[in-house]
């Protein structure tokens, strides 16, 4: 084995140009399939921790009518909890409504959150400071598509539990800056005792977010944990790595391709020379595993390739982040504005063992032709 | 009393042609001494170069008996016949067969890379080797650099270089000028002497005749003569 080996670099380095070419494409494949992979999983980080601190806390308890992905039931969907199941639980009451600012009517979600919270990172305690009848908080992109500013006035609609409609100047007390648009997007914030007051609801509540992970059981109610609620996340995140990895399966094929495409015309050109490694005593089979080691060898060449201009560039955009376009900001998931890769030991290990074996199996197949090679036949250069 | 290191009964070889076969050797009987310096002559496609093959088990007869340092070929595996030409044959080919990306040194310590010699013993082993074949200042070189007739010298020590009992020559002087051919030649002779390795030649140059103390002509896979001779070059 260790011969091989030492033989398979001796004539990997003796083929010169031929082998750094195939070692460059390699390397390039491994360096961009680490990065790649460490990108999403440096947004699935940035974006979970994001999402627990902006919106989903240590986990939601939430009523049974409402269903988050069907505006229908905001209406209805809110209810009483027992005061004795609300201890490490802040209660979150949805309406719907209507702004005009500058003539304009956008629909705007009026999220009521209690002032005192310190579970999620909305900056509810301006709230509490600001001195306006109506305070709320808004996010960067609400501010910017309302075209509103901190210190902003502007007309709110909204309708009471009766259905009556009723109108008033709420106050723009601050615009948080977070990564989290689905806590942004659309949304006014303001303190759920004003909401509750404005539209009759005393007591009521949509979901509660709670500070531990402790399940809560109340009927009507469903606890979902932070694993539950980050789901969907987790299952896009899951997606986007599915389909970027058949970009890594068709660069990994074009470098592949190139090493059985060497390995092939290797075993063609390289007769005479099989031919003299059986004369001096190797076996077919050890033949087979000098040609397969090559190939072994172009993998771990590549390694070490990528690795001197990788790890630098992991490095660098580990530490300084990669910026994401503006557009993406609003996509309906948490995208921070520089995304910074995170490179697991898993990642790592994963991809130069799946780039090892792939280039080891894909020169093993050509070379098994040795196996049925007549010496004497290949030390003529006759094989067809 | 001498010693039969080859020894080939009723040797027949058949090679499969369309629907048929081509007899490529037709029932040999030869015996080779230990020290002999003999040489297979005859006009192409007499059987010279099958017949060395199967000498070097390289190939195997399709009928009889060949006996190489007392095994039968035919019944070696792949194995055991590898360890056989690793252990006691070495070959020297018509166009050398030096591996291209290997240095002088590397193509002679091929051979003991697959024995378990420590690297020093392998250096000193290889030196010596070329030594015999006065290239040892060229150990360092790729045989791209080399002329013809050093990339066969270098051929000559990675065939002697693990001291085999058996040397096989394939037309070694086919490629060569008449001086690099004695010389070659020389070395050869040489290394009969002094180490009393058996070489067998196959050959259809004047040359290399002059130096053989057998003859043996093969036609059409037959052996015709069989004669013992006063080499006309000593060394």
């Amino acid at each position: 084995m260790k011969l091989a080996f030492q033989l398979a670099y001796r004539n990997l380095m003796g083929a010169g140009l031929r082998t750094w070419l195939n070692v460059g494409v390699l390397s390039f494949a491994y360096v961009l399939i680490i990065l790649l992979n460490g990108i999403l999983d440096g947004w699935n980080e940035q974006a979970r921790t994001d999402t627990i601190a902006w919106e989903f806390g240590q986990g939601q308890l939430r009523y049974d009518e409402y269903d988050p992905y069907d505006p229908f039931t905001i209406l209805d969907g809110h209810a009483v909890l027992p005061a004795e199941k609300r201890d490490g639980l802040t209660p979150v009451l949805l309406r719907q409504g209507t702004i005009y600012p500058e003539g304009r009517m956008l629909s705007t979600l009026i999220k009521g959150i209690d002032a005192n919270q310190t579970i999620i990172t909305i900056p509810t305690a301006k709230l509490k400071e600001s001195d306006a009848a109506l305070p709320v908080v808004i996010g960067k992109r609400m501010a910017e598509s309302a075209n509103l500013k901190e210190g902003d006035e502007v007309l709110m609609r909204w309708r009471d539990k009766h259905g009556t409609y009723d109108a008033a100047k709420v106050t723009v007390a601050a615009v948080f800056d977070g990564n989290v648009s689905t806590v942004d997007n659309g949304q006014m914030w303001m303190d759920i005792e004003k909401l509750r007051e404005i539209t009759q609801l005393e007591q009521s509540a949509t979901y509660y977010i709670a500070s531990t992970d402790v399940p809560v059981k109340a009927e009507g109610w469903t606890y979902f944990s932070q694993d539950e609620l980050l789901q969907d996340l987790t299952d896009m995140i899951e997606m986007k790595k599915y389909s970027s990895s058949i970009m890594y399966g068709m660069l990994l094929l074009i470098a592949l391709l190139a090493i059985f495409d060497t390995q092939v015309l290797s075993i063609f050109r390289r007769q005479r020379e099989i031919g003299t490694y059986i004369s001096l005593g190797m076996t077919r089979w050890k033949v087979v595993t000098l040609f397969t080691f090559e190939g072994t060898m172009y993998s771990i060449l590549a390694t070490i390739v990528g690795s001197i201009y990788g790890i630098p560039l992991f490095i660098y955009l580990a530490n300084t982040g990669m910026g994401m376009p503006e557009l993406s900001q609003d996509m309906g998931v948490a995208i921070a504005e520089r995304i910074y890769p995170v490179y697991s030991v898993g990642l790592i290990f994963s991809t130069v063992l799946l780039v090892v074996v792939s280039a080891t199996i894909v020169s093993f197949l050509p070379a098994r032709k040795i196996a049925k090679m007549n010496p004497v036949d290949a030390l003529k250069g006759k094989m067809q | 009393m001498s010693e039969n290191i080859i020894s080939l009964k009723n040797v027949v070889k058949k090679f499969p042609v369309g629907d048929g076969f081509f007899t490529a050797l037709k029932g040999i009987d030869l015996e080779f001494e230990k020290g002999e310096f003999a040489g297979l002559i005859g006009p192409s496609g007499s059987g010279k170069t099958t017949l060395l093959n199967i000498m070097g088990s390289l190939d195997a007869p399709t009928e009889g008996q060949a006996l190489v340092m007392g095994k039968d070929i035919a019944t070696l595996s792949h194995k055991q016949s590898a360890l056989l030409r690793n252990m006691h044959i070495g070959f020297v080919f018509q166009v050398y067969n030096l591996l291209p990306v290997y240095t002088v040194f590397e193509n002679v310590e091929f051979s003991l890379l697959l024995q378990n010699h420590t690297a020093a013993e392998r250096k000193k082993m290889v030196m010596d080797a070329l030594e015999w074949v006065g290239i040892e200042n060229q150990a360092d070189k790729k045989p791209a650099k080399l002329s013809g007739g050093e990339g066969q010298r270098v051929a000559i020590a990675r065939a002697m270089v693990k001291r085999p009992e058996i040397v096989l020559a394939d037309e070694p002087t086919a490629n060569l000028d008449a001086k690099n051919a004695h010389a070659i030649l020389k070395t050869m002779k040489q290394l009969n002497k002094e180490l009393g390795t058996t070489f067998v030649f196959s050959t259809h140059d004047e040359k290399v005749m002059g130096y053989l103390d057998r003859i043996i002509s093969l036609e059409d896979g037959k052996v015709v003569k069989d004669e013992v001779v006063e080499a006309q070059y000593t060394v």
